[in-house]
């Protein structure tokens, strides 16, 4: 427990008594208790979950920071790390398991391609940029950031929670919040059920033997290579 | 006595687990306290054969960085008699061209006298939520003006204003660079003053 973190310089506490008392505000503590033990979602999309494996590993270690228990449920998760590219198919599932997280919930934009798309930002198949379907909270460049990085943007992110006020959070005000809409996959334009009506009517309509023939002559006439022996 | 390790598998296993957390106490007291916030320390515990703790502290020590590590790309300038700084990039926009996820925008400047564009950059914008750190833009730059940087704590709570970087974050001297990437700065110096030399 860091003094400096908890106490609060504007209460003057008479000079015998420094020793023995510390004065804070509920604020300070419910938030120093609550950015030491931001439990991540346990899931990994791509080249950057390998980064966020290495930062939990015993090298790095994130247990220093209390976010080492990955959860695998969304019921029991504070933060979702991002991390990797969100391709289209991926951001109905990640929205969805965003609005199953309870409240106090934080994102992680993880890389280039959770922040922006990165490389593949112009991609057909890819979300550029995961802050356009659910609010990110810190973002972290780098592809991929090295555990040192994603273990900054975690300490940024404990910055952020420390500045919370429990009076303008939005989940103590009254009233449910709203979910995060779900985007929908728009209907893929490939129907496998009609691929083999299509083939039908696209087949040429030669027989066999006039086929070998025309090959034959395409042979004679040094269209084609003629076949040895 | 003699099926103890068939029996008791789970048991010695955990045992070495144990052994490991009491090395770690004795370890620590036998090297004492240099082995943490050191640059010995740190190279010491580095090593494969190392014992007891090895997790880097992140925030209070830090592995240190190969010359070699990149992260994002940043524009070299010289500094001049008076103070005044030299930007080696002329806005060629090589670097934007090759630049696979184009994350680099420039804007050359005019010369107010003329109206010609002249070969400084007026804006220069990364965008480093975009930038893969692949380091072409280093690679490619034929005036040495544009170098891959070490720092890695860039992480912001927003995208669009502090992770778009301008001349202003991007500018750092030369001394700078020489001191991130020493031989690379000596191998490049010592390339132009081999080019710059009158043919004999």
């Amino acid at each position: 427990m860091s003094p400096e973190g908890l106490s609060k310089p504007e209460y003057q506490v008479p000079q015998e008594m420094q020793n023995q008392v510390a004065l804070t505000t509920l604020d300070r503590l419910y938030n120093w208790s609550r950015k030491n033990s931001v439990w991540p979602m346990m899931f990994g999309l791509a080249c950057c979950a390998i980064e966020m494996i290495a930062a939990a590993a015993s090298r790095y270690d994130l247990a220093r920071f209390g976010m080492e228990v990955m959860r695998p449920s969304p019921r029991q998760s504070d933060v979702m790390l991002v991390s990797g590219t969100v391709t289209k198919k991926m951001i109905p599932q990640i929205v969805r398991l965003y609005n199953q997280m309870p409240e106090p919930k934080y994102v992680i934009a993880m890389g280039a391609c959770a922040s922006s798309g990165g490389p593949f930002k112009e991609g057909y198949n890819v979300v550029a940029g995961v802050d356009k379907f659910i609010p990110v909270d810190v973002y972290i460049p780098g592809c991929p950031p090295t555990p040192q990085a994603l273990l900054h943007g975690l300490m940024t992110l404990q910055k952020k929670i420390e500045s919370q006020s429990l009076k303008e959070v939005s989940w103590y005000q009254k009233g449910p919040g709203e979910p995060i809409p779900v985007p929908v996959l728009g209907p893929d334009l490939i129907d496998m059920r009609k691929a083999a009506l299509i083939r039908e009517k696209s087949q040429p309509v030669t027989e066999p033997e006039e086929a070998a023939v025309a090959v034959e002559e395409a042979a004679q006439n040094g269209e084609l290579p003629a076949k040895e022996g | 006595m003699k099926n103890f390790g068939k029996r008791f598998g789970v048991m010695s296993s955990l045992g070495v687990t144990m052994g490991h957390f009491f090395n770690t106490y004795i370890v620590d007291l036998v090297k004492g306290k240099k082995r943490y916030r050191t640059t010995e320390g740190i190279e010491a515990r580095r090593q494969s054969d190392t014992e007891g703790i090895f997790t880097i502290q992140y925030p209070e020590e830090q592995l240190p960085l190969p010359e070699e590590f990149r992260v994002l790309p940043f524009l070299v300038y010289d500094e001049g008699e008076n103070g005044e700084k030299n930007l080696r990039c002329t806005a060629c926009g090589i670097c934007s061209k090759v630049c696979p996820p184009q994350c680099i925008w420039i804007y050359r400047a005019t010369d107010p006298a003329t109206g010609k564009p002249s070969p400084h950059p007026a804006e220069f914008h990364i965008d480093i939520d975009i930038c893969m750190n692949c380091g072409f833009c280093a690679e490619y730059c034929p005036f040495d003006a544009i170098k891959m940087d070490h720092d890695f704590e860039l992480s912001g709570y927003t995208r669009g204003e502090s992770h778009v970087f301008g001349l202003d974050t991007l500018m750092k001297p030369v001394s700078y660079y020489e001191s991130i990437r020493p031989a690379n700065a000596a191998r490049e110096a010592a390339a132009r003053a081999e080019k710059a030399k009158p043919k004999a």
